[in-house]
């Protein structure tokens, strides 16, 4: 029944139990995977919307992904991050299957140096003008979902595993599999980019007047 | 380098909490107490930042449609399946012993039979 899988067991999920993996039986492992995965599904499908943009695409990537993190599971450590392990499989999974399939052209790291980083990393908020914030408050939730699939799919990645999921640029490093240095580049690259295009359809909609210098 | 320059190439670090050498840390801290430009440069980039994380949650929120929570709990079923019948499949053989016994009570015969049972699961 699906309204049962999709909520974690209340009784048990806040305790901490220690799981002997050698003596756990498969029937074991599978409850203990119901009860501690499942409960990511939400937020994962939404992070698979992002990755694919298209809801179709988004649920056979997390379907793929619950099946791989399940016959794995054996392999994650209990007491270690679950979301961030899950987060890798999904991540993983729309590597190799989805992008494959999808044959974007894709955006290179290599053009910025890590001294460049920074200097980029200091101006997120060229205009961070507090009117503008109270602009852009008012964009429809279309229009920031738009932005955010507009942008480069590495920068994407990153702005989403950090800025909604609050994963750290080591745990996104991890998850995406590639240096930290790299995911800072992605992230505050993807950012600027983000709000400048929020900025834009601020401005065709008439919330902003004329070009800001 | 000034202190103003080193200061707003780390904003962004010092407001992700990712400047991991305590040094480093401590020295911007101390320089944004002390420069008020630079307390308003992060005080900018920190409400950016903030409006930022507060429209892409507001708006990256979707439920799983009910449809993908069946398919992924029919899913785990199957592997369950298939991984319980590996375990069983051709393991399952059970012998046993029964002894016959005539009418008159004078014969005694013993019958050993083996019998194997399969038990097969569909594998994808």
């Amino acid at each position: 029944m699906p309204t049962e899988i999709s909520t974690p067991d209340s009784s048990s999920a806040g305790e901490l139990v220690r799981v002997d993996r050698e003596k756990e039986s498969a029937a074991e492992r599978t409850k203990r995977f119901e009860r501690d995965a499942l409960q990511y599904m939400n937020q994962l499908y939404a992070a698979a919307l992002r990755y694919t943009r298209n809801p179709d695409d988004a649920q056979d990537l997390v379907q793929d992904t619950y099946a791989k993190a399940y016959t794995s599971f054996h392999q994650f450590e209990p007491g270690t991050n679950l979301k961030a392990w899950l987060y890798r499989v999904l991540t993983t999974t729309f590597i190799n299957t989805y992008r494959k399939e999808q044959r974007r052209p894709q955006t290179s790291d290599s053009e910025l140096e890590d001294w460049q980083i920074a200097e980029s990393a200091s101006h997120t908020s060229d205009q961070g003008k507090s009117t503008e914030d109270v602009v852009l408050e008012n964009l429809p939730d279309s229009d920031i979902k738009r932005a955010l699939a507009e942008i480069p799919e590495e920068f994407r990645m990153a702005v989403y595993l950090a800025d909604v999921e609050g994963f750290s640029y080591k745990e996104i490093a991890e998850i995406v599999g590639v240096p930290s240095g790299t995911v800072m580049s992605r992230l505050h690259r993807g950012r600027k980019q983000l709000r400048e295009k929020l900025t834009d359809y601020a401005r065709e909609l008439g919330y902003v007047k004329g070009d800001s210098a | 380098m000034s202190s103003c320059e080193n200061c707003r190439e780390s904003l962004v670090l010092f407001i992700d909490n990712e400047i991991e050498d305590s040094a480093t840390f401590n020295s911007i801290a101390f320089h944004l107490q002390e420069c008020e430009g630079c307390r308003a440069e992060l005080e900018t980039e920190r409400r950016a930042l903030n409006l930022m994380r507060t429209l892409l949650t507001r708006s990256c929120c979707e439920t799983a449609p009910s449809t993908l929570q069946e398919r992924i709990a029919h899913q785990l079923h199957e592997l369950q399946m298939q991984e319980l019948a590996g375990f069983t499949q051709t393991e399952i053989i059970t012998q046993y012993r029964r002894t016959e016994i005539t009418i008159d009570g004078e014969t005694q015969i013993e019958i050993e039979t083996s019998h194997e049972i399969r038990r097969d699961f569909p594998l994808l």
